[in-house]
Order: C-alpha cells, then structure tokens, then sequence
C-alpha cells in the first residue's frame, strides 16, 4: 500500500493531484469569503446592526 | 494495532474515491441518465437569463424605482463578456491539470461567479434604490456593487455555457452529438419557461424580504444543480494529464487564426450572427404587438410565448431526428432560417387585415424556424471544430450568439418603449408601421443569412470525412 512514496493516503491520488485538488478547495474557500464580506457589508449599509 | 490502522486505511481508501467529484474511468458509452444530469447546467443558465432580463429588469423599474436607463445599463453589462467566451473556451482546451480535468475546474469556476453575483446582488439592488439606511450612503457604493453583481453572474453564466457544452461534446461520439444540442436546447428552454412561471408567482407581492429570499435561492438552487450536474462527468486521467505538460503552447492568437483558416468557419459565424438577429428580436415585440395592433388580451398574449416555445420545441425535435439519422446540419439551418420568413411576412400582414389567425400560425413558424436554425447551427459548429478546438469553437459560437441576441433584444425594447411613448401613435403613423418595419428588418436578417449559407455546404463539404481531418488536424498540432 505505501510502496509508492509519491502516493498520498488515503486517496490514492499523487502529490500533485492532492494538490490540485486542494488549490480548488482554497480558491472556494477564498471566493466565498470575499463574497460573504461584501454581502455583509452592504447588508451594514442598508440595515445597521450593533449600534 | 498496527492491524486496525491497516484495515482502517483500506477501508478509507476504498470509499474515499466515491466521494471525489471525477470519474475514475471514461466509459464509452454515456447513458441518456447521466447527459440528462449534464444537462442541468442549461438549466441554471436558464434561470440566470430569466431573472436578468426579465424579472430584475421590471423590479427594478417598478418596485425599486431605479431609472430605466441605468436599468438597461447595468443588465447591458453581462453582454460586454460574450466575446470573452472564445477566451474561457480557448483556457479550458489547453488547461494544465495534474487531474487531466480541461472542464471540470472552469464549471466549478463558473458556478462560483454565479453564486457570487446572486448572494450579493440583492443587498446591491437594495442600497443602489436607497432602502433603508442606505439613503444616505455614497452613491458609488450602490452603483459598484449593483454593476459588480451583474457582472458575476454575466461571467459565471458565460464560463458554465461555453464548458459545459464542450464538457458535453467530449463525452459523447459524434453521431449521437445531435441528440445532445437538442437535449441542452430544450433544458435551457424549459429552465427559461419553468422559472419565468416560479419567479412570476414568487414575487407577485413584492417584498425587499421576499426579493432577497428569491434572488439567494436562485443562488442555492444554481450551486446544488451545477454541482449535480458535473458531478463523476469528466475521467480522471494521467496519461491525459502527461500529455497536457508535454504539449507545447499555443498562443489565444495562434489558436484563433488557426480556427478560423479551416474553411467555412468564418461564413458559418456570420450566418449564426445573422439568424440570431433576425430572430431575437421577436420574443420582445411579440406581446405587445398582439396587444396593441390586434387588440388581444393580457391573457392571450401571454400565450403567445407559450406557442413560440412550443414551435421551438417542435424545431428541436425535427432538427435531432434528421441530424441524428445523418442530415446536414447547414442545410437545415437554412431551412430554418428560410422558415422565419414567411412566419415574420405572416405577422405583418396580419395587421394588414389578415386577423388573429394567421398571427398565430405566424409566431408559431417562427418559433419553429428559430428553434431549427439554433440546432442545426450549433450542430454544424460542433462537427466543423478539431477534437482539440471543442472550447475554442463554441466560445467563438456563444461569443456571436450571445452577443447578437442580446443586441437583438436590446434593439427591440427600444423600439418598444419609444412606441410606449407615443401612446397611440402620431399623426400620420400608423400603430403598426414601426412594428412591421422592425419585422421586415428580420426578414432583411433572415434572408441574407438564408443567401451567406448557400455556398457554406460546398465550403464544409471539402472536409469530406471529419474524423479523417481531425487526425491530419492533431498531427500537425503535436509535432
């Protein structure tokens, strides 16, 4: 099983595979964050809360 | 010990792949079950265009009270990324990925600007009409933020199109290509009709509350089916992702000129350009034109969208049959172009006297000559473009669809609100007589797209066996 030291386990997947995978995952993470932010902010704008 | 990590860690692996988004092995054969999910994605884009150009654009006017001016500006504002689509196809033919993925990563990619655009565009719209506090912000901040949403959602519903039809073309060999452009026809059309209905219904007692709860599950509702729909659709591939390192680069330009030198590809655009003019401007002016020149009720002229869809549809399927059972694409597409001249002459004279009748036998021939003519020719562009061009040559089909269909559309509102100001028309003019100019425009349209196709089948035709200049095509490419 961990006779391929280039395989990342428990995926199956190489090491640049799992890093592909990850880089969409932090994109996602990123995106949705800046989004989140905006939304809120305009959200301030139009109906203030704490204070 | 040891044992249970062992067993514990064969166990994960073993599920572990069934829970990653990408399937293991590309199978032959596609069931109808999985293009039909595939599909889903038109769907999304359907909801997208429905709510931009139709819903938002009278909640704007009506219920926010937003100029219509800036209206017409800001909804403008997707179609400035239509000619980008050759770009987004162009990136998703030559993507590097470890995974071998060319489409997967720009749908998810998509999907996230389309979120984005709808999670943020209702508080936009909600500042840029000044509710609330909002009143007394800067102006800019309404302004930006409105026009950065549109401008998410255009992108998003241009990048999921473009890769999702060539995902699409991928998957499928090509005799069954056909039955695909129909199938994604008819899922775009129905998610334009089922949620024009949903978003009617919704929002017949407008509340802010009620339009932020329709435009966020619009943004809900898009992530789940585009993620329905990609999910396990491209293999997972390494001697795909070893190719992809090894080829060597292809400049945007390169690929461009070389796309376009094949011959026919140039005149098949135009012809697209052409007959998508000539038929986009009906949707708009269909309904008032029953209303104010034959006189017909809200109720019935609702209807009226009803009969062009369902003349669509009746294109559809007759263009899937006669494709599929070996038909040529560019032929047909003439045909169907040729159709909306008589329907659009139909139209006309049914203010001349002709009746209400032969109105509708009018909408329901140019329902039916626009639904062949967008099958045939997006068939036609499909089998025209290099296995390796798939991207590249359906960005370059959604760049001039796109973009000549919104003109289209655009140009007939203005007509349409410039005859909403004159009411019951001036003196000396007719009520109809700038309708039917508008329609004999279209004819114009259709009639020079029917004579820029005559010499298409002679110029696609010398590329007797496709799949034979696909090979020449690729060799060329690699070495």
């Amino acid at each position: 099983m961990s006779d391929d030291p280039d395989k990342v386990w428990p995926t199956g997947l190489n090491l640049r595979e799992a890093e592909e995978v990850h880089s969409y995952l932090i994109d996602g993470t990123r995106v949705f964050g800046v989004i989140a932010l905006l939304a809120h902010i305009l959200v301030a704008i139009s109906t203030p809360w704490l204070g | 010990m040891f044992g249970m990590r062992t067993i514990a860690l064969r166990k994960l692996s073993t599920l572990s792949t069934r829970y990653l988004p990408f399937a293991d092995v590309a199978s032959a054969e596609v069931p109808l079950s999985r293009l039909l999910r595939l599909s889903l994605f038109q769907v999304t884009v359907g909801m997208a265009l429905v709510l931009l150009v139709g819903t938002l654009n009278r909640v704007m006017i009506v219920e926010l009270s937003v100029p219509a001016s800036l209206v017409a500006g800001m909804l403008a504002l997707p179609l400035l990324f239509a000619p980008l689509r050759m770009l987004i196809g162009f990136k998703s033919d030559t993507h590097v990925s470890a995974l071998g993925l060319r489409r997967t990563p720009y749908i998810w990619k998509g999907t996230l600007y389309q979120f984005g655009g709808f999670a943020i565009m209702p508080f936009a719209l909600l500042v840029l009409s000044g509710y609330g506090e909002a009143i007394d912000a800067p102006r800019w901040i309404g302004l930006s933020s409105a026009a950065l949403a549109f401008l998410l959602v255009g992108a998003g519903v241009h990048m999921v199109q473009t890769v999702g039809l060539a995902l699409a073309t991928d998957l499928v060999p090509e005799g069954d290509q056909p039955k695909v452009v129909g199938l994604m026809y008819v899922m775009l059309l129905l998610g334009m009709v089922v949620s024009a209905l949903i978003y009617g219904a919704l929002l017949e007692n407008y509340s802010p509350g009620r339009l932020i709860q329709v435009i966020q599950a619009t943004a809900v509702l898009t992530v789940a089916l585009n993620l329905t729909a990609l999910w396990k659709q491209e293999a997972r591939d390494r001697a795909r992702a070893q190719q992809m390192l090894e080829t060597p680069k292809v400049t945007f330009a390169a690929a461009c000129s070389s796309l376009m030198a094949n011959a026919g590809t140039k005149r098949l655009l135009i012809v697209i350009g052409l007959g998508t003019f000539g038929f986009g401007m009906a949707d708009v002016l269909l309904e008032p034109y029953g209303g104010q020149v034959l006189g017909l009720s809200v109720a019935s002229t609702t209807k009226l969208t009803a009969l062009l869809a369902a003349g669509t549809l009746a294109g559809f399927g007759l263009a899937s049959r006669r494709l599929g059972a070996g038909g040529d694409p560019v032929t047909l597409g003439r045909i169907g172009a040729a159709i909306g001249i008589p329907g659009f002459a139909a139209i006309i004279l049914a203010s001349m006297g002709g009746g209400t009748a032969l109105f509708l036998a009018g909408t329901l021939l140019t329902g039916f000559g626009a639904g062949l003519f967008g099958h045939a020719t997006l068939t036609a562009s499909i089998r025209n473009a290099p296995r390796n061009q798939i991207g590249l040559a359906l960005g370059a089909w959604g760049a001039v669809q796109a973009t000549c269909a919104g003109i289209g559309i655009a140009l007939a509102g203005v007509v349409r609100d410039v005859l909403a100001g004159y009411g019951n028309g001036p003196a000396g003019l007719q009520i109809q007589t700038p309708y039917n100019m508008v329609f004999g425009i279209e004819i114009l349209f259709l009639g020079m797209a029917v004579l820029a196709a005559v010499p298409l089948r002679m110029l696609l035709s010398n590329r007797a066996d496709p799949t034979l200049s696909d090979a020449q095509h690729n060799t060329v490419e690699v070495t």
